[in-house]
C-alpha cells in the first residue's frame, strides 16, 4: 500500500505544511481549492487523504513507496542559505576566470551590459513606479563604472548576483504568510456560495475519474532511486504547475521544485501557493546574460542536491494551442551540466532522468488571451501577460468547475524517463541505446581517463538533441481531446470551403461552418490516422472507440458553458463555428499533422 | 587522450588511408571483415585485390576482430562498401560505447531521408557521428597525390579529432564543416550526378552539353540538399561539386565506378556492376525530392536508366524538353 510523503514540498516555510495536502487542494478546481486550502491550514485536517485508494490510476500504486528520503523539498529550508551561498560563490568565481581571460567579458563589460539592460527594461517596458526608481541607480551606476576600482566592481558584481539569488530562491516572509492565512477564510465566504462548498465536498470522492494520470509510473517511481528526476511536461496554461503538482501526488512521485514566472508571484494569494508548493521566481523580464547565469546556476545546484526539478521546455504557455516544436534549451542545460559535476565529484551513480510528459485539456483556462496574442503577433512584446484569466479569481473558480464536471476532460500523460542525453533508460534506471543495450552515460563526456573532459560545444549539441527527443516524445504522448479531433475537422473543412488555411484570411471569410456528416467523417479518418500512427499522439481513450456522432456530442458540451461563446454549434445537420480564433486554438493541437496524410 | 583511429573496412579508401595517415605517425588500427585480407595485411603488407601494387605502411595494425579495433581506437572513421553499411553498423551496436566517435565516409543514404549518421545513431549508442567526403580517390590518396576531404560533424570534437587523426600535410587536407546533412546529401547526390555525365560521355554529347548538364546537375543536387536541410553553399564544396569532378574528369585513369556504369549503359557495354552508390543514391534521391517537393529531372533520367529499364535515348530526350521548358 501506497504511503504518501507525511511531510512534503515545503519551500519557503519554516513549519512545513504538506504540500501533497496543497497540490491536491489546487488541482481540485477552484471551489474545491479554496475550500481545501483553508483546511490545510489546520493541521488536523491534513492527514485525511494520505491513506486513499485511487482506483483510477492507471498503474498500480501499490508499488514502491516514496521514501521520505527521497522528498529532498523538505529539507530544503535547512540548505536554504548554504545553496544561496554556492550559487553565487559559483557566479561570482566563473565571472572572474573568464574576466582574467576574457577582454570583452572584464566586470566592466559585465556591469555595463546589467545596467545598460536594465535601463532599458525600465524606461521602455511595463514596470511598477517603485521599479522605475531603480533608472537612477542603474544610470549612476554606468556613469561610475570607469571611475571605479577593481575592488569596487567585484563588490556591485557580488551584490547584485546576491540580489538576484535571493529573488529566484524566494525569501519566506512570515508576514506576508500570515496575511496570507488570515485572509483565505474571508476570501471564500467571500466569494463562494455555500452550495457550491457542499458541491465541492461530495465532488472530491470520484475526481480521479475526471483527471487522469497515463504512463510508466512505475519505471518513473523506479529512477527516483537512483537520482534526480527533471519533469519537462507541455505548457498550456497556468494551472499547470499546480495541475502538475497534484498529479506528481496521486502518481505516488515525490514533489518538484519548479521555476514560476515572477509575475505569477504578484498576488500574494497564489504566491503563497506557488512558494508552498515549492517554486522559485523566475523573472523573464530580466534578459541579461548575469541573470540568466545565476538562475541557470540555481537550477543546477538544485539538481546537483537531488532536488527533482520540474521545467516548462517551452518556455511559456503555448500561444498557438500547438505542442511545443521549439524548446528553450537553457534551464534544460542544467541537467546535464549537474550529471557532469556529478561525475567530477566522484558520484557517477547519482543519475538525473528526464521525464517527457504533455498535460492535455478539453478546454484551456487562458485560450482566449494566448489565441489572442498570438494571432496579433505581439508574442514576442507581450512574452509575460499579466491580465489573463489566470490573474482573475473568479475565472479560475468557472473554468475549474467546468473542467470538474466533464469526465475525463484532463488528461496527464507521463513518457518514460530518459537520461540527459536523450537514451531512455530500462526498469533499473540504467541508459538503454535505441536496441535495448545497456550504456554506461557517463563514456558521452569522459576521456579514456574517466575524467570529464569540459567542451561547452559538445554539451550545447547534447541538448540540442535531448530538446529534439523531447519534441519527438510530446507529440508521442499527445492526447487529444474531443475538442481537438472536432476542431481539426471543421477547420479543415471552412479551409477548405474558403481555398486557404491562412487563419488571418480564413476570420476575414463568412460562413464559418460545414455539414455534420462531413465532420463526422474526417473525426474518423482523422482517429484511424492516429491508430495507425502513435507517433502522432492518441486519441483520449475515453474517446477512442466511440461513435463519432457522440464524440462531436461530448465537444460541443465541452465548448459550451466556460467560453464567453460556444466555440461550436450545432443547428439542424451542420456545425457552425462562432469563434474561428478559438476553433483555430484548438485545432492547433492536431497542428503538426500534416493535412497531406488525411486527404 | 588516445589518439589512436580505427579504420573500417580494407576496401581500396579504406586501405589507402590506413597507410597514409599511418606514414604520418597516427596509431591505425584497420580492420578488414575478410580473414584473409587480414592475413595478407598482416604478413605481406599487400591487398592485391583491392589495390593492387600498392604497399602498406607497417605502421598499420590489421584484425578481422571488430572488437579489437573498437577496443583500441576512440575514433572510428567507417569505410566499407556501402551494401555492408547496415550489417556492419549493426555489429558495431555490440563492440562500442558513447565514448566513440564515428565518421563514416559512405557515399548512399540508407533509405529516403534516413542518413548513414541516422542509421549510426540507430542502431549503435554513439552520438558523436560525423561524414567524410570530398575529391580523395584511393588511388590518389595510394599515389600521394595531394588530396582533400571534409569532415562534417554538429560536435566540434568529432571534427578536431579526424583532423589531428587524419590531416597529412601536404597530402591530405582535412576541413571542417558542421553541415553534416549537407555533406552527406552531397556526398550521395554527386554520385548520381556522376552517372549522368557518365551516360553524356558514353553517348559521345559535346562539351557544352556536357557543361550545361554538370551546371543543371549541380543547381538540382543543391535544391535537393537544401529541402533537407543543407546549407546551400556546401553543395559548391568538395562533397558536391569536388567529387563530381574528380570523378567525370577526362585526364584521370581512375574512374569511379559511377562513372564507368554511365558510360557503359550508353555505349550498350556489358555492364561491370549493376548498381553503384550513386545508382542508389539516384533512387533514394527522387524519392526524397518526390517527398520534399524539389523537381529533379536528372536524378530522375539516371534513375529510370539505370533502374527503370528506360532507353537512354528516351530519357535524354526528356531531359532536353525539361531544359527547354523549365530552365
Amino acid at each position: 500500500m501506497y504511503t504518501a510523503p507525511s511531510a512534503a514540498g515545503t519551500l519557503n516555510h519554516p513549519d512545513p505544511l504538506p504540500a501533497h495536502a496543497l497540490s491536491l487542494t489546487l488541482a481540485h478546481g477552484a471551489g474545491e481549492f479554496l475550500y481545501i486550502s483553508a483546511m490545510a491550514i489546520t493541521p488536523a485536517s491534513l492527514r485525511a487523504d494520505s491513506h486513499e485508494q485511487h482506483p483510477h490510476d492507471r498503474q498500480g500504486r501499490q508499488g514502491r513507496q516514496v521514501k521520505e528520503a527521497e522528498n529532498r523539498l523538505a529539507h530544503f529550508n535547512a540548505e536554504r542559505e548554504t545553496i544561496v551561498a554556492e550559487v553565487e560563490r559559483r557566479v561570482l568565481e566563473s565571472r572572474a576566470a573568464e574576466a582574467a581571460v576574457r577582454r570583452d567579458a572584464s566586470l566592466e563589460y559585465v556591469l555595463n551590459d546589467v545596467a545598460f539592460q536594465e535601463i532599458r527594461r525600465l524606461e521602455r517596458g511595463p514596470s511598477s513606479s517603485g521599479e522605475k526608481k531603480r533608472v537612477g541607480e542603474w544610470k549612476d551606476l554606468a556613469r561610475h563604472l570607469a571611475k571605479m576600482t577593481e575592488e569596487e566592481k567585484r563588490q556591485r558584481l557580488a551584490d547584485i548576483v546576491g540580489t538576484y539569488t535571493r529573488d529566484i530562491c524566494g525569501n519566506f516572509n512570515p508576514r506576508v504568510f500570515r496575511f496570507a492565512t488570515r485572509l483565505l477564510p474571508a476570501l471564500i465566504s467571500g466569494m463562494l456560495a455555500p452550495g457550491s462548498i457542499a458541491q465541492g465536498i461530495s465532488s472530491l470522492g470520484d475526481l480521479s475519474g475526471k483527471l487522469i494520470i497515463d504512463g510508466p509510473l512505475e519505471r518513473i517511481r523506479a529512477c527516483t532511486d537512483r537520482g534526480t528526476l527533471v519533469v519537462t511536461p507541455t505548457h498550456s496554461s497556468n494551472m499547470d504547475s499546480v495541475v502538475f503538482g497534484w498529479s506528481l501526488h496521486r502518481g505516488g512521485l515525490p514533489p518538484c521544485t519548479y521555476g514560476a514566472g515572477k509575475n505569477l508571484f504578484t498576488n500574494p494569494f497564489i504566491s503563497f501557493f506557488m512558494h508552498n508548493l515549492g517554486a522559485y521566481r523566475v523573472d523573464r523580464r530580466l534578459g541579461n546574460g548575469l541573470y540568466k547565469d545565476v538562475l541557470k546556476t540555481y537550477s543546477q545546484v538544485l539538481l546537483e542536491r537531488g532536488y527533482h526539478s520540474l521545467f516548462f521546455p517551452g518556455g511559456t504557455r503555448s500561444r498557438s494551442g500547438g505542442v511545443e516544436k521549439r524548446l528553450k534549451l537553457g534551464l534544460l542545460s542544467t541537467a546535464l551540466a549537474a550529471y557532469q559535476k556529478n561525475i567530477a565529484d566522484g558520484k557517477p551513480q547519482r543519475r538525473i532522468y528526464i521525464v517527457p510528459a504533455t498535460i492535455n485539456y478539453a478546454i484551456t483556462l487562458e485560450a482566449e488571451t494566448l489565441v489572442e496574442d498570438y494571432l496579433a503577433e505581439e508574442g514576442r512584446h507581450r512574452y509575460i501577460i499579466e491580465d489573463d484569466e489566470f490573474s482573475r479569481l473568479g475565472r479560475i473558480v468557472e473554468f475549474s468547475r467546468r473542467i470538474m464536471t466533464l469526465e475525463g476532460a484532463l488528461v496527464i500523460r507521463y513518457g518514460a524517463p530518459l537520461d540527459v542525453f536523450g537514451n531512455r533508460v530500462d526498469e533499473d534506471g540504467e541508459s538503454i541505446d535505441a536496441r535495448g543495450r545497456r550504456v554506461d552515460p557517463v563514456t558521452y563526456v569522459t576521456g579514456d581517463d574517466g575524467r570529464v573532459q569540459d567542451d561547452p560545444q559538445r554539451d550545447a549539441e547534447y541538448v540540442r538533441t535531448l530538446g529534439e527527443e523531447l519534441v519527438r516524445q510530446f507529440r508521442r504522448l499527445t492526447v487529444f481531446m474531443p475538442t481537438n479531433l472536432v476542431a481539426r475537422a471543421l477547420f479543415d473543412r471552412i479551409a477548405a470551403g474558403v481555398g486557404t488555411r491562412d487563419v488571418y484570411r480564413l476570420l476575414r471569410a463568412p460562413g464559418g461552418e460545414a455539414p455534420i456528416e462531413k465532420v463526422r467523417e474526417d473525426v474518423a479518418r482523422l482517429r484511424t490516422l492516429l491508430a495507425q500512427r502513435p507517433e502522432l499522439g492518441a486519441v483520449a481513450e475515453r474517446w477512442a472507440e466511440a461513435r463519432p456522432g457522440d464524440l462531436i456530442d461530448d465537444a460541443l458540451r465541452m465548448f459550451r458553458g466556460y467560453h464567453t461563446r460556444p466555440v461550436v454549434d450545432r443547428e439542424g445537420d451542420r456545425l457552425i463555428a462562432n469563434d474561428l480564433r478559438l476553433l483555430y486554438y484548438y485545432q492547433n493541437r492536431t497542428a503538426h499533422i500534416a493535412p497531406e496524410l488525411l486527404a | 587522450m588516445s589518439g589512436a583511429v580505427g579504420i573500417i573496412g580494407a576496401g581500396a579508401f579504406g586501405t589507402a588511408l590506413a597507410s597514409l595517415v599511418a606514414g604520418k605517425g597516427t596509431e591505425v588500427h584497420l580492420f578488414a571483415e575478410d580473414p584473409a585480407t587480414a592475413e595478407e595485411i598482416a604478413a605481406q603488407r599487400t591487398n592485391e585485390r583491392r589495390l593492387p601494387g600498392f604497399r602498406i605502411d607497417p605502421g598499420v595494425r590489421v584484425s578481422a576482430d571488430l572488437g579489437v579495433v573498437t577496443g583500441a581506437s576512440r575514433l572510428l572513421i567507417l569505410a566499407v562498401a556501402s551494401p555492408r553499411v547496415a550489417e556492419v553498423v549493426r555489429a558495431l551496436g555490440d563492440v562500442t560505447t558513447g565514448r566513440h566517435l564515428l565518421v563514416h565516409a559512405i557515399g548512399a543514404p540508407i533509405d529516403v531521408g534516413k542518413t548513414v549518421s541516422d542509421l549510426v545513431r540507430a542502431e549503435t549508442s554513439i552520438k558523436r557521428v560525423g561524414v567524410l567526403a570530398g575529391p580523395a580517390l584511393a588511388r590518389d590518396l595510394a599515389e600521394r597525390q595531394p588530396c582533400a576531404v571534409v569532415v562534417a560533424s554538429p560536435f566540434d570534437e568529432v571534427i578536431a579529432q579526424a583532423r589531428a587523426a587524419l590531416d597529412v600535410p601536404a597530402r591530405l587536407r582535412v576541413y571542417g564543416s558542421h553541415d553534416l546533412v549537407g555533406v552527406e546529401t552531397a556526398s550521395a547526390l554527386s554520385g548520381a550526378l556522376t552517372i549522368a555525365v557518365g551516360l553524356a560521355d558514353g553517348l559521345g554529347v559535346g562539351s557544352g552539353p556536357r557543361a550545361v548538364l554538370m551546371c543543371r546537375g549541380v543547381a538540382e543536387a543543391t535544391r535537393v540538399a537544401v529541402a533537407s536541410g543543407a546549407k546551400e553553399r556546401t553543395f559548391g564544396g568538395l562533397a558536391g561539386l569536388g567529387n563530381l569532378l574528380v570523378r567525370t574528369a577526362v585526364t584521370s585513369g581512375d574512374r569511379s565506378d559511377d562513372y564507368r556504369l554511365g558510360v557503359e549503359i550508353a555505349r550498350g557495354e556489358p555492364l561491370s556492376r549493376k548498381e553503384t552508390e550513386g545508382s542508389r543514391a539516384a533512387v533514394q534521391g527522387v524519392k526524397l525530392a518526390e517527398k520534399l517537393g524539389v523537381r529533379a529531372r536528372i536524378l530522375g533520367a539516371v534513375a529510370a536508366v539505370v533502374h527503370g529499364g528506360v532507353p537512354i535515348s528516351e530519357a535524354a530526350g526528356r531531359l532536353a524538353d525539361g531544359v527547354a521548358e523549365e530552365e
